[in-house]
């Protein structure tokens, strides 16, 4: 499932998928504003029928947290 | 499919918007965190041939900017205006504890804070043109007070309700503002799904963002007919649209209309058809059928709500679907942009889609339970205000389709005109022509020399100026009343009048009407002791029916103007009968 997450990312960010990795975050990526930052959250939890809590929303650094935050709803993620 | 909010923003990014025509300047004004809804807002419009601008105020900062006439909000100068509200910003502590104060006091409170949006508003509609559509305030399912909260005393449901309905009060008072039902988009769509707590503690978010682009496309309902993009008239088909079932087929008995559950869908349908056309919308019939066999159906069935009267257009026959669209847009002179097509065949629907991309298509469903739901979501309907000829229209095209079924038994033009007993009256400008005066000045493209268009604001200013003379036309024959359909402003020098604005509907034009409307303003003219009588023509890509109007009347074209010479003859028109009306 990792590609779909990078897929989303790539799609709300609006940056290729190719310069997504685990480390991608606001720090790295410009567009990763707070608002663009929750958009990001609407799409993964429409994607994977989730809702996460308001300390997961809060506490995304990086692609590496939504994976970790995933794995927390029983969605599979490659590591 | 309605896309979702992170599609509209980045479509928004790439929007190549600076070539059309038609523009737009929207200023979002929330008391809250509303990101997303300006870019989908502007995509929205692209989608509609409109280059949208907009201005987004600061987070809550409505007051500062209606409050302060040198304002960004004022030097961006938007034509349209949303005030969004939210009720726990508008209430503050009370919203939580609305029982720690008394109900005197908790009336108290709530005729302040109305009081002060008042007086915002007021402010606002001094200091800008704009419209202004400010959002009701959702009344929570939620009390402290429980299942008891219907008994209380001015109650925390009832304090809201008082609040919206002084909202409601203040846009009967002003023309230029609207309430939009806030509370009726939650309860549509659930607060359940738009209120979302994490989102409201991270941000002051108050609709989630998934509902975005769902309450674009309610406030698109006002930027429709703004720009004129509101449609007019709702072509059918009649098998499997009207009524279940092919008539030709399974005969006058055979088909479903009433009585069944998918009978009663198609009774349903047809009644919430009547009720668009109760309010103004046109209604034409476009099917492949016997016409007899149709007719029968629509004259004789016990359970058709639509009859031969409510139709302005009946095309049935074995023709291109594509083509009879043509014949009911000549037959009724309007825009292919103006109509909705509802055809249960994929083929017919696609058919139309591909030769008139303006039309508005249906994708309608197999399941007529359906119709009425997909019906409604239509917003294209609406219309800013409506008038007395808005909600006669209907019958006034039924009786057009009377006038034409006559004009073919009379054998020429004269004899049909003579016949017609056309009576025109002619009306000074008043508090209740105004509405109407400045609605024609904004929609008729066809008769019209100079497309001056005029709100109410300006038509009132034109009445009270003692310089102008502001005047409209009602026009009745043996068939019915057309209603105020001509309108003239006439700027009075000293010397020499100036025709401002002449217009005349479509649907009365070429019977004589329009010259014996100008023949009274030289009339006046001539008597006032004035020399001549200047007009202009300016063309648009729409108003080639006026082309050869003024001087066909005897005007000459004298540099920029058209010059009428009070020393002729006026012209006299046997034909009808004119009225003046002071």
């Amino acid at each position: 499932m990792t590609d779909s997450v990078y897929e989303i990312v790539a799609k709300v960010f609006a940056i290729s998928i190719n310069d997504i990795t685990d480390q991608s975050g606001p720090e790295n990526i410009e567009s990763w504003d707070s608002f663009n930052g929750l958009v990001l959250v609407d799409e993964l939890e429409n994607f994977f029928k989730i809702k996460f809590s308001i300390s997961e929303i809060t506490d995304v650094k990086t692609v590496a947290d939504i994976k970790r935050h995933l794995k927390n709803h029983d969605v599979i993620v490659d590591e | 499919m309605e896309k979702t909010l992170s599609e509209y923003i980045s479509l928004s990014k790439n929007l190549d918007d600076l070539k059309l025509e038609k523009k737009l300047k929207v200023a979002i004004m929330p008391s809250f965190t509303l990101n997303g809804l300006d870019e989908t807002l502007r995509v929205k419009c692209s989608e509609l041939d409109i280059r949208c601008q907009s201005y987004v105020s600061g987070y809550n900062q409505y007051n500062q900017e209606f409050l302060n006439p040198e304002s960004n909000l004022y030097a961006f100068s938007p034509d349209i205006t949303f005030l969004l509200l939210d009720i726990r910003n508008f209430l503050g502590e009370i919203f939580h504890f609305p029982y720690k104060f008394a109900d005197k006091d908790r009336k108290l409170l709530v005729k302040e804070k109305t009081e002060q949006l008042e007086k915002i508003i007021n402010i606002f509609s001094e200091n800008s043109k704009s419209k202004l559509v400010i959002s009701n305030f959702n009344i929570p399912a939620y009390s402290p007070n429980g299942i008891i909260e219907t008994k209380s005393e001015f109650g925390f449901h009832e304090m809201i309700d008082e609040i919206n309905k002084s909202l409601r009060e203040m846009c009967k008072k002003k023309n230029s503002i609207y309430v939009y039902n806030f509370n009726n988009f939650i309860s549509k769509h659930g607060e359940k799904n738009i209120f979302d707590y994490r989102q409201f503690h991270i941000g002051d978010i108050q609709i989630t963002h998934n509902f975005i682009p769902t309450l674009a496309d309610d406030l698109m309902s006002y930027v429709k007919p703004l720009l004129g993009k509101n449609r007019k008239c709702i072509v059918l088909d009649l098998d499997n649209t009207l009524w279940g079932g092919i008539v030709g087929e399974d005969g006058f008995d055979g088909i479903e209309l009433g009585h069944t559950p998918k009978g009663k869908a198609f009774v349903e349908f047809q009644k919430e058809l009547l009720s668009l056309w109760n309010q103004g919308i046109i209604l034409a019939i476009n099917s492949k059928n016997n016409f007899d066999d149709a007719m029968k159906v629509i004259r004789e069935h016990p359970n058709m709500v639509l009859r031969e009267k409510h139709f302005a257009s009946l095309q049935i026959n074995w023709n291109d679907k594509a083509q009879n669209i043509k014949e009911i847009t000549s037959e009724i002179n309007i825009g292919l942009d103006s109509i909705v097509f509802f055809d249960d065949d994929k083929i017919n629907q696609e058919r139309i889609k591909q030769e008139f991309p303006q039309i508005l298509t249906i994708n309608m469903s197999d399941d007529p339970s359906n119709f009425v739901p997909i019906l409604k979501e239509i917003n294209d309907f609406n219309v800013l205000q409506r008038t007395v000829e808005d909600t006669q229209r209907g019958e006034m095209y039924a009786q057009q389709r009377e006038r034409k079924n006559f004009e073919k038994t009379v054998s020429n033009l004269d004899d049909f005109l003579k016949n017609l007993n056309i009576k025109v009256k002619m009306k000074k400008s008043n508090k209740f022509l105004i509405p109407r005066i400045s609605q024609l000045t904004l929609k008729t493209n066809q008769f019209n020399l100079t497309t001056k268009r005029y709100q109410e604001k300006d038509i009132q200013n034109f009445s009270e100026n003692e310089n102008f003379k502001v005047g409209c036309a009602q026009v009745l024959d043996k068939f019915g009343d057309n209603g105020i359909t001509g309108v003239y402003i006439v700027e009075k020098n000293k010397d020499f009048w100036v025709i401002d604005t002449f217009l005349l509907s479509c649907r009365i034009m070429g019977r004589g009407i329009e010259t014996a409307i100008l023949n009274e303003i030289i009339k006046d003219a001539k008597e006032s002791g004035i020399r001549e009588v200047r007009a202009n023509f300016f063309p648009t890509t729409k108003n080639k029916p006026a082309e050869n109007f003024l001087s066909e009347f005897g005007f000459t074209q004298q540099g920029s103007y058209w010059i009428y010479d009070l020393n002729n003859q006026i012209k006299i028109i046997n034909h009808l009968e004119v009225e003046i009306e002071e």
